[in-house]
């Protein structure tokens, strides 16, 4: 799979301070890669490196076959970039900004013709694009930040932290607009802190945290890196001896114990073993009522990694 | 893709349509426009005014636009310099507008001449405008007039001087990111060359020094002598701002010889002002080196701007 992304040995100092510390990355093309971490991580400044914005102090980076040099703006011709709360030219409509940001991409009359208006119904702004941008909200302006980071049909689209101040209504919209460009064959290199909007619409990620990558693959990939246990959480109606002692029987069980209702089984594989786990309870005479997996989620991963980072151990 | 790979021509003039819209909706230079307006109005409309007033009565002038300078003098030119450029690249940056502007396609270099062109464009506009409204009102107010085929070298003129001052405030707007320091700097440097400029060419009888700064320059007299009262003639300025008057006299007045005076406080009675002969030179030379000396600012100034912005780093 060719790659959208290769950064090796990527390095930003601010004066003492390494933001990004010798960052390998790679992104494949043609998926919706997260770029996961905390406030302060390195995450911005690595995605503003991408675009031309910062000039890095060591590593090479590599954008669409393309190795980035400083104001090589053919790079960016194919690149579609929202950044984290767009400032955009309060004095021009929101139409005006896109034909603008259209001719500045190369887009002919005709194409920007027909694809501002579809942007604007695709952002749920057709309504406003004649409004000046000093009269839009916060999540509008979001919206319009969004339009104009697809203006140019490019062939990589990067988002940092999109869903900030959006309502929960445009926050779906994101995540759809996201998989629909996918299906384009675009690759989405989306930078959040939101856990569950990475584990929700993105097939790759990458953890990082004081400029250093602590994890990169798919996300049972990551999952799997993580050493914490999985423990599934199963309501049984009437726990028995009979049915702890069947679950216990089975080989990939660390542990069983009660919580209420509630029947805690620990795992040593990561491997989805429920459906051995409800045999193992329906043959001891327990009846199901729920099941949980817990412990293998982006976010586990996302904590052990950090946690691991803190203790000095990665 | 749907995207071309379009000219640099395109482009460029696409940041300068970005650049015009915002400069057109600035209200800081809408009400510059109203101000200009409005005293090339009151220049218009004075005689009358004084002539309502028991004044003496209107009499046909057909210099009044030629001499005119477009309306303005030294410190409209540098208004116009402020309201138009000091928010250029500074406020960019200011704003975080900078980010999504420099992550689209194009070379910082597109970006930077495309603002500055935007702002000359701007500036022809306005002060094309106010050549126009100059002459057709001096036509109507003061009846026919002298030379009127030398009005665009006012034009010229205006444009240049202002330009020069537009690359002080680029420079400094551009360097510090702060369009305050650019405004408040550059008005320092106005306020400076002003006032150290009456006390060097008046009193210290330095005013050569004057030709090599932008602004009014030292001033003297053509076509005339020293009386009892002081220098007499046609005043004339050497600086960056009197480029346009300047070239006009030229074209009128080639075999002008400009004098330069001193004074000399404290004569032989308490209180007198004696006036000193210092210095001569021809018109021409005095044009052709506030030329060279604004474009040697303005390329200085521009080009270390540019060098500035190409380099700066987007943290914002």
């Amino acid at each position: 799979m060719s790659l959208a992304i290769e950064t090796v040995g990527l390095t930003k100092r601010y004066g003492r301070l390494t933001a990004v510390d010798k960052l390998d990355l790679r992104v494949s093309a043609s998926t919706i890669h997260g770029f996961l971490g905390p406030n302060g991580a390195g995450k911005t400044t690595t995605i503003k490196i991408l675009v031309g914005l910062l000039r890095p102090d060591g590593g090479t980076v590599t954008v669409l076959g393309q190795e980035l040099g400083w104001d090589k703006p053919e790079v960016r011709l194919r690149i579609g970039y929202m950044p984290e709360l767009p400032k955009l030219p309060k004095h021009l409509k929101g139409t005006e900004l896109l034909d603008v940001y259209g001719r500045m991409c190369g887009m002919t009359k005709e194409e920007r013709k027909k694809q501002i208006p579809e942007l604007l119904n695709t952002v749920g702004l057709s309504e406003r694009g004649s409004d000046l941008i000093g009269k839009y909200s916060k999540g509008m302006q979001q919206r319009l930040g969004m339009a104009q980071a697809l203006l140019n049909k490019p062939k990589l689209v990067i988002l940092d932290e999109p869903s900030i101040g959006l309502d929960p209504v445009g926050m779906v919209e994101v995540r759809e607009t996201m998989k629909e460009i996918l299906k384009e064959g675009v690759t989405v290199f989306l930078s959040s802190h939101l856990l569950h909007e990475v584990e929700e619409v993105c097939t790759h990620a990458t953890i990082i945290n004081k400029g250093v990558a602590l994890a990169s693959g798919t996300l049972r990939e990551i999952s799997a890196r993580v050493s914490g246990p999985v423990t599934i959480e199963a309501e049984v109606d009437k726990i028995s001896k009979a049915v702890i002692e069947k679950v216990k029987e089975l080989p990939f069980v660390t542990d069983v114990s009660e919580d209420g209702k509630k029947l805690l089984v620990k795992l040593k594989t990561r491997e989805d073993v429920r459906s051995q786990v409800s045999q193992a309870i329906t043959a001891g005479g327990g009846i199901i009522i729920s099941m949980n997996l817990t412990g293998e989620s982006l976010e586990d991963a996302f904590m052990d990694l950090l946690a691991q980072r803190k203790e000095g151990r990665s | 893709m749907s995207v071309n790979q379009t000219s640099w021509t395109a482009k460029f003039l696409a940041v300068v349509r970005y650049e015009i819209l915002w400069n057109i909706r600035k209200k800081k230079f809408l009400g510059m426009l109203v101000v200009a307006f409005a005293l090339t109005t009151l220049s218009l409309a004075g005689g009358h005014i004084a002539q309502a007033f028991g004044g003496p009565p209107v009499k046909p002038t057909p210099d009044f636009v030629i001499k005119s300078n477009v309306g303005l003098g030294g410190f409209g030119f540098f208004l116009f310099a402020i309201v138009t450029a000091m928010n250029t690249v500074s406020a960019e940056f200011e704003s975080g507008t900078i980010v999504p502007l420099l992550a689209k396609p194009l070379s910082r270099t597109t970006v930077f001449f495309g603002k500055l062109f935007a702002a000359f464009l701007t500036l022809l506009a306005t002060y094309g405008f106010l050549m126009v409204y100059m002459t057709i009102g001096g036509f109507v107010v003061y009846g026919p007039q002298n030379n009127l085929h030398l009005v665009p070298l006012s034009l010229f003129g205006a444009l240049f001087s202002t330009l020069v001052w537009i690359s002080i405030v680029l420079l400094l707007g551009t360097v510090s990111k702060s369009s305050l320091i650019a405004a408040l700097g550059a008005l320092g440097i106005w306020l400076g060359t002003t006032i150290i400029g009456s006390i060097l060419g008046a009193l210290a009888g330095q005013g050569w020094i004057l030709t090599y700064i932008l602004g009014t320059g030292s001033s003297g007299y053509a076509n005339g002598g020293l009386s009892p009262l002081g220098p007499t003639g046609n005043g004339v300025s050497t600086g960056t701002d009197s480029i346009g008057p300047n070239l006009i006299n030229y074209i009128l007045h080639p075999s002008w010889e400009v004098t330069y005076y001193k004074i000399n406080l404290g004569g032989t009675t308490p209180g007198q002002i004696l006036w000193e002969r210092l210095y001569s030179e021809p018109l021409s030379t005095i044009i052709l080196t506030s030329i060279a000396v604004a474009l040697i600012y303005f390329i200085v100034f521009v080009g270390i701007s540019w060098y500035a912005f190409r380099r700066a780093q987007i943290t914002e």
